[in-house]
């Protein structure tokens, strides 16, 4: 098989597992796994490759020879976040906000918690800061919204506070001043003066500004941003660098490139890693895209099951959706960030009835990879949905990773018929599917939620279905919908990893602005709106342009989509609206941008909450340039019969489904071919991943070799 | 309340009348005991799992429901706080499901629906698919007039099944004094806009002459009219979902399981209580001062100061059933502080979801297997519906910060050490109005009052600027985001040392604002909710109360940009020395000092003003205390050099830049204050001897007097009791306040 030709290698080092994915040029992948090591990632990153290069019985070093792109998504900087084992860091603010730190933003007490902790007072707790209150200095100084001087910065404080800091021994220095968003004098101002001090210290360490990390309005926020950035970068661009010293000692000849949060790629050495932190994720969406848009289904829902966690996303006529107040590790960021909802939810995720109400609940702990699940014979002693899976027969014990974990059964009964079955009074294999049933539906509750939080219809979204769980569960998670299709791959256990090799070359620029239009603004004021917009543009296009080049791109392959955030004037969210023009050469234009904010915020909001007789507010305009890389490709192969290779066939298995046993036929995934057709009760096997097909649903192959999924019609609808 | 008697109303459709349902659904508890009467969960029974999935659905729902009417808010009440709550009630106006955030408003909204059924509004004004009712009077449900509840039903055919409520918590409601929570307002008829559970729209549309008259007598109408859209949508989303539910669920399951999920709410909330509490009688005290006697804008009716008593005893039942008796406490007032049932119900629940019901189940059920005796013509229940509760905050956590002393009592002695928690105190809030940045009028409410100090527990400090009762998902918001709506800007937010009650675990502490007024000619400020001479809260087991509230520091031409301009000292606290507060100390122009309410003239552009949010009260006995925590809480500035000296006993050396403990010097100065312990004690017996004069003599401040006097005139068994521990006659009453 030495004929192929690697083209692109693409890691997602999660909390357990780096998955690797490797495409040669004719649109092939291979998938490897490794654990992740933690203390070194670029171990479990060759171990991973390796993996992957040894499905192709290729050479390694031949291998990253020919590789035109590495791409790497870790968890070292999140790590070091959750560790508490960052830089040593100092901070400057505006005098009289010294103790952010230690009193955060109340809500980060309770943030991120599960519906019955944040209720539950008594749990509630503030996230330990990452810069102690005594390296924490003020400088007077107070610029207002509009970007007035209110009181100018007080010079002798900055350099006290510089040299205090250096005393402190401080790697690096955050400067954080309220409305910095607004007017970044202040900052820039006292950053020249600890420069200053620095050199006359011949001290080198870096001065970080909020607002050259993100300049945006809420304080608490931008001081988070920065502070992680200055905290965590560090450590995390070392492991990386390792990475890419590991890459080059296998001879591949590029820069390593990893993941933003908003889904562009960057060089290891981009300036604000951080965001870069949320990344793993991110990859599975930008898969999902890329597949949409070569299969012509823009809008997708995606949905990532793994062993922890159910993560979800809906991409909608082509775009992805932005948060830009993610909370991370606890602390609320200004960080754009795809927008994904997140639930404790995964096939380790672990069963527990309440001795006193019988109430039976799910997670959110996982069993993680150690001790794992009851039947990983590890030591696990707490049932998960795995167990249930395993009882069930839905899962092969002498398969289980491709057969590197020998699943116990008898002993995964025993834990579940004591802790959950008994206690129930329930048949075991009733309460086994009832609480796979009810992860599922936890699964698709959090994508109602979804669905009507971003007003979608599913009739127009195809539902794809990965992460190493998402098969195993996805014929009832995605049941009842009504999705254009549903759809899943043999890749799916490294999808993201696909996913990060999808991305392209892309960034976001953005400026705040605070421009109004009431309903009655007369020509003079419209035309200084539309004066201000093209202003602000034109700035942003230059420096996109500019950085662009100034990365190797050639400026022609630069596209530039624009966008604005609107709101109705009053209101304190905003609605990102992608815009079709290029700049406002009319009067009309205008128009256009405030009716398709409406539009949008009517579907997104319902019409009943449009107020146009406030006038509308642009709060921040931006603009996204991408340039294009190459990627895989998924090959197109002709359609073959319904009916599979004798090959493909493994035999059969007893599964419990739907409240009683059926005889399922098992089918090796990888053996499938485009064209063919597997009636269920079947199980398709996979060496990382398990697809279950109850009977009366059915999968087919097509031409991409992607799987889809199809339900039965449904039967009475009052059957659950 | 007129509740109507007559025969019920005549209707078209083969269905029974939401009156005949509710009288029905009220006979069937009264006679059974059991909700629905329902002494079986069959549904549960017959497969728990579809019916835990079908409760887990209607809470996402509600749930993502809050989550939309967040987005379209224009209020950071309900945007940066989250001041806001969706639910999902029965035709009769039980409650089902509720969201997360204010969970004061599970069953006030519940008495809004009841209150129109009871008062005929199927026949008029009639209750169609597509209408939205709308209330913010506390005597018919809800708190207090901020809290505007909308209301729809949910129809299935021609059939009533159901009705969605989200209340969101107004930042300016047009009263007297500008704001929500109306300071000045002595009377129903100075706390601002009064809708009475009014048809406010139809068609899934709000009625424009409904906008109108909002956008016309509110200082601030974006905040009400975009919450109302907000809400409307919220509840049009969840009416739609429970449909499309319905169709796939049907019908006749949706109603039984929707009843078994509050008569399991009801089973639940005792068994919690008996899982978690010792049966008997659990009795506590607390009280509440506001001074207010003699200031600007106080109308002649209301011109006096406050003290209110505020006994509770609590009752467990071997059941499991959880009573609160407010006998004993006192009259009503012509002040912004009282209450209605609806709100204490509103302080019970939200209390309750924070310790036993948190897990989800929430519902009506929890509020039958509770009881609250709430005496007429108290503050709890005044028993005319013309007194004002613009303010009933002020009095309600106390109240409730007390109950939580009490259940953790309870929690103690049945070993659940760390569910322990010294509770909820207040935190004053600033309301304000004039003109804004932008040359406009305007009124705000300023919620970052929303973050105070939570008491301690039992096994850990109280939470610090992160927490009051009333919304467990508390929130102080961001600074540029208020400066967006006020014309001021902060010099500094801050924690404020010793705020927070000292103990072997010491209560959360609360945090100080500090502003220089900018860009108005005129700004009034109105703030509520200070009792500065007596504690509103109390410590547990050996620990300390948290102080009084703060006094407020305004100065009227501080010079704030001359001072800049010239680089010297700027006030960013009050700081730590009691003889000088930095204000004062780095002002031009007179520093006003002021206690209780701030009530005073407008402020301007250069002016500078201060206000405090108050921390929660302390666990266990300060010399228990950790000496390495409390030199920690010093570095941080949590407590002052002198409490960590004075109170806690411990010894500190900081001439190294590190604040590190002197452990012999420690133990010196804690001997030194164990023995001082011993030199003051003196049995109780003789305490009482010794006092006991000063009452039989009546010598007592007159607020103090009063307020006795008013307990034992309410309440025989106050009055008793009260004759009874002093020794005193059968006839022994205090005498009146004089004058009028």
């Amino acid at each position: 098989m030495s004929e192929r030709k690697p083209l692109v290698l693409g890691i997602d080092a999660g909390g357990t597992m780096t998955d690797t994915l490797l495409v040669d040029a004719d649109g092939h992948f291979s998938v490897g796994k490794a654990a992740t090591t933690p203390h070194n990632e670029s171990e479990g990153f060759v171990e991973s490759a390796i993996d992957a290069v040894g499905n192709w019985d290729m050479d390694l070093q031949k291998t990253f020879e020919q590789l035109s792109v590495v791409l790497y998504s870790g968890t070292g900087m999140l790590n070091t976040l959750l560790s508490r084992t960052g830089r040593r860091i100092g901070l400057i603010v505006t005098r009289g906000m010294e103790d952010a730190v230690l009193m955060g933003r109340g809500l980060q007490t309770w943030t991120d918690y599960s519906y019955p902790d944040r209720l539950h007072a008594v749990t509630h707790q503030a996230p330990d800061p990452l810069i102690p209150r005594d390296r924490v200095f003020g400088v007077t100084e107070r610029i207002d919204q509009f970007g007035n001087v209110v009181i100018p910065f007080y010079p002798d404080e900055a350099e006290e506070a510089a040299n205090a800091l250096i005393a402190q021994g401080v790697e690096g220095i955050c400067i954080v001043c309220m409305n910095s968003y607004v007017d970044d004098a202040h900052e820039q101002g006292i950053a020249d003066l600890v420069q200053n001090v620095l050199d006359k210290h011949e001290v080198d360490i870096p001065i970080h500004l909020s607002s050259s990390v993100r300049p945006v309005i809420r304080e608490q926020s931008r001081l988070n941003s920065t502070a992680i950035e200055a905290y965590a970068a560090a450590a995390g661009r070392d492991q990386l660098i390792g990475v890419e010293e590991a890459a080059h000692g296998q001879g591949f000849r590029y820069g390593v490139q990893t993941v933003l949060s908003y889904g562009g790629l960057a060089g290891i050495r981009y300036p604000r890693l951080h965001e870069t932190m949320i990344s793993g994720p991110v990859g599975g969406i930008l898969g999902a895209k890329y597949v949409g848009d070569m299969i012509g289904s823009d809008s997708v829902i995606v949905s990532d099951m793994g062993g922890t966690s159910f993560d979800i996303a809906a991409i909608t006529r082509g775009t992805i959706p932005i948060e830009n107040e993610p909370t991370l590790a606890r602390f609320k960021l200004n960080l754009p960030t795809i927008s994904m909802e997140s639930i404790g939810a995964g096939a380790g995720t672990i069963i527990k009835v309440d001795p006193l109400t019988k109430k039976v609940s799910l997670g959110p702990e996982s069993a993680g990879s150690w001790p794992g699940p009851v039947a990983f014979d590890q030591g696990g002693t707490e049932p998960t949905v795995c167990d249930c899976d395993v009882i069930m027969g839905r899962l092969n014990p002498d398969y289980f990773l491709g057969g590197k974990v020998k699943l116990n059964v008898e002993k995964a009964k025993q834990v579940f018929k004591e802790k959950v079955a008994d206690p129930l009074g329930v048949d075991i294999y009733e309460a086994a599917e009832g609480m796979a049933n009810l992860l599922e539906m936890d699964a698709k509750d959090s994508m109602s939620q979804m669905i009507s939080a971003r007003a979608v219809d599913p009739h127009d979204y195809s539902l794809m279905a990965y992460g190493g769980s998402g098969p195993l569960h996805m014929a009832e998670y995605s049941r009842g919908f009504g999705f254009k299709s549903v759809l899943t791959f043999p890749f799916a256990a490294a999808f993201s990893a696909f996913g990060c090799t999808t991305a392209d070359y892309l960034r976001r620029y953005s400026r705040s602005v605070q421009l109004t239009l009431p309903p009655d603004a007369d020509a003079n004021h419209r035309a200084s709106v539309i004066a201000s917009l093209n202003d602000v543009w034109d700035g942003l296009r230059t420096k996109a342009i500019r950085e662009m080049g100034e990365e190797g791109h050639d400026k022609a392959d630069v596209e530039l989509q624009l966008f604005a955030m609107m709101r109705y004037t009053g209101q304190l969210e905003d609605v990102e609206v992608p815009l079709t023009i290029s700049r406002v050469s009319a009067d009309a234009d205008l128009d256009y941008l405030v009716e398709a904010f409406d539009d949008l915020y009517a579907a997104i909001n319902r019409p009943v909450a449009q107020y146009r007789e406030a006038g509308h507010s642009i709060t921040e305009l931006g603009l996204i340039a991408k340039v294009d890389k190459i990627k895989p490709t998924l090959k197109r192969r002709p359609l073959e019969g319904q009916k599979p290779s004798s090959e493909a066939f493994k035999g059969t298995r007893e599964m419990y489904y739907g409240g009683t046993w059926h005889e399922a036929k098992l089918w090796e995934m990888d053996l499938l071919r485009p064209g063919n057709h597997v009636e269920g009760p079947a199980v398709v096997e996979h060496p990382a991943t398990t697809l279950v097909i109850p009977a009366g649903d059915h999968v087919w192959v097509d031409e991409w070799t992607i799987i889809h999924y199809e339900h039965a019609a449904p039967a009475d609808s009052n059957s659950k | 309340m007129t509740v109507t008697d007559t025969a019920s109303p005549h209707t078209t459709s083969a269905h029974p009348s939401l009156l005949d349902q509710l009288l029905e659904s009220e006979r069937v508890m009264r006679e059974t005991g059991h909700y629905a009467g329902l002494d079986r969960l069959s549904l549960r029974e017959a497969d728990p799992l579809a019916y835990e999935g079908l409760h887990t659905k209607l809470r996402s729902m509600v749930v993502s429901a809050r989550e939309l009417a967040r987005r379209i808010s224009a209020s950071p009440g309900v945007r940066e706080v989250g001041e806001s709550v969706v639910a999902l009630y029965t035709p009769e106006g039980d409650a089902i499901a509720l969201s997360t955030g204010i969970m004061v408003h599970v069953h006030t909204a519940s008495r809004f629906i009841k209150w129109m059924i009871q008062n005929g509004y199927e026949e008029d004004p009639k209750i169609r698919p597509g209408d939205i009712f709308a209330n913010n009077d506390a005597f018919i449900g809800t708190v207090q007039a901020p809290d505007v509840i909308d209301v729809m039903p949910i129809h299935h055919g021609d059939e009533l099944i159901g009705w969605v409520a989200a209340v969101a918590h107004e930042l300016e409601v047009g009263g007297i004094t500008p704001g929500g929570d109306v300071a000045l307002a002595q009377e129903r008829y100075t706390e601002g806009l009064f809708v009475c559970a009014e048809k406010v729209g139809e068609n899934d549309e709000l009625r424009r002459d409904y906008l109108i008259r909002l956008e016309r007598n509110l200082r601030m109408p974006i905040y009400w009219v975009l919450d109302e859209k907000a809400k409307v949508a919220a509840c049009l989303e969840v009416r739609e979902a429970v449909k499309a539910l319905i169709d796939d669920i049907g019908l006749d399951y949706y109603k039984q399981a929707t009843r078994e999920f509050i008569e399991e709410g009801r089973r639940s909330q005792l068994a919690r209580v008996q899982q978690l509490t010792v049966p008997g009688t659990y009795r506590g005290h607390t009280f509440f001062g506001h001074v207010t006697e003699g200031k600007q804008g106080v109308l002649p009716l209301g011109n006096r100061n406050w003290l209110y008593a505020i006994p509770l005893e609590m009752d467990i039942t071997p059941e499991g059933r959880l009573a609160l008796d407010f006998d004993g406490t006192n009259s009503w007032g012509y002040h912004s502080m009282n209450c209605t049932p609806a709100g204490m119900d509103g302080g019970l629940f939200v209390t309750l979801t924070q310790h036993m019901n948190f897990d989800g189940k929430v519902n009506d059920g929890a509020w039958m297997a509770t009881d609250m005796n709430l005496p007429e013509g108290t503050w709890t229940n005044p028993g005319r519906e013309d007194v004002a509760t613009a303010t009933s905050w002020a009095l309600l956590l106390p109240a409730f910060g007390l109950f939580q002393r009490l259940l953790s009592r309870g929690f103690l002695g049945r070993g659940f050490q760390e569910e322990v928690f010294v509770g909820q105190v207040n935190s004053p809030m600033i309301e304000m109005g004039g003109e804004s940045q932008y040359g406009d009028r305007f009124g705000i409410a300023l919620f970052e009052c929303a973050a105070a100090g939570s008491g301690a527990l039992a096994i850990k400090d109280g939470i610090d600027t992160g927490y009051v009762g009333w919304n467990p998902e508390s929130d102080m918001g961001n600074m540029e985001v208020w400066e967006q709506d006020m014309p001021m800007l902060y010099l500094g937010r801050s924690i404020s040392a010793d705020s927070g009650g000292s103990g072997q675990y010491r209560g959360g502490t609360g945090f100080e604002s500090v502003w220089t007024v900018a860009n108005t000619p005129q700004l009034i400020i109105a703030t509520s909710e200070h009792s500065s001479r007596v504690f509103d809260n109390a410590g547990m087991c050996g620990g300390y109360p948290a102080p009084t509230v703060q006094l407020h520091h305004a100065v009227h031409d501080a010079g704030i940009s001359e001072r800049g301009r010239r680089g010297e000292p700027l006030p960013h606290r009050i700081g730590n020395d009691p003889h000088e507060s930095d204000i004062h100390r780095y002002t031009d122009g007179e520093t006003h000092v002021i206690e209780g309410p701030y009530l005073a003239e407008p402020l301007r552009s250069g002016d500078v003003f201060s206000h405090s949010y108050n921390g929660g009260g302390g666990y266990g006995d300060v010399l228990d205390r950790d000496p390495g925590s409390v030199a920690r809480d010093l570095a941080n500035g949590y407590v002052t050099r002198d409490s960590a000296r004075n109170v806690y006993g411990v010894v500190v050396d900081q001439t190294t830049g590190d604040t590190v403990v002197d452990a012999e010097a420690t133990q010196a100065r804690r001997d030194e204050i164990r023995e001082e312990r011993r030199t003051k004690s003196m049995p109780v017996s003789e305490w009482i001897a010794s006092s006991r004069s000063r009452i039989a003599e009546q010598e007592l401040a007159p607020e103090v007097r009063e307020m006795y006097r008013d307990s034992m005139a309410l309440s025989e068994r106050f009055a008793g009791e009260f004759r009874e521990f002093w020794s005193l006659p059968a006839d022994f009453v205090f005498a009146e306040r004089e004058g009028r």
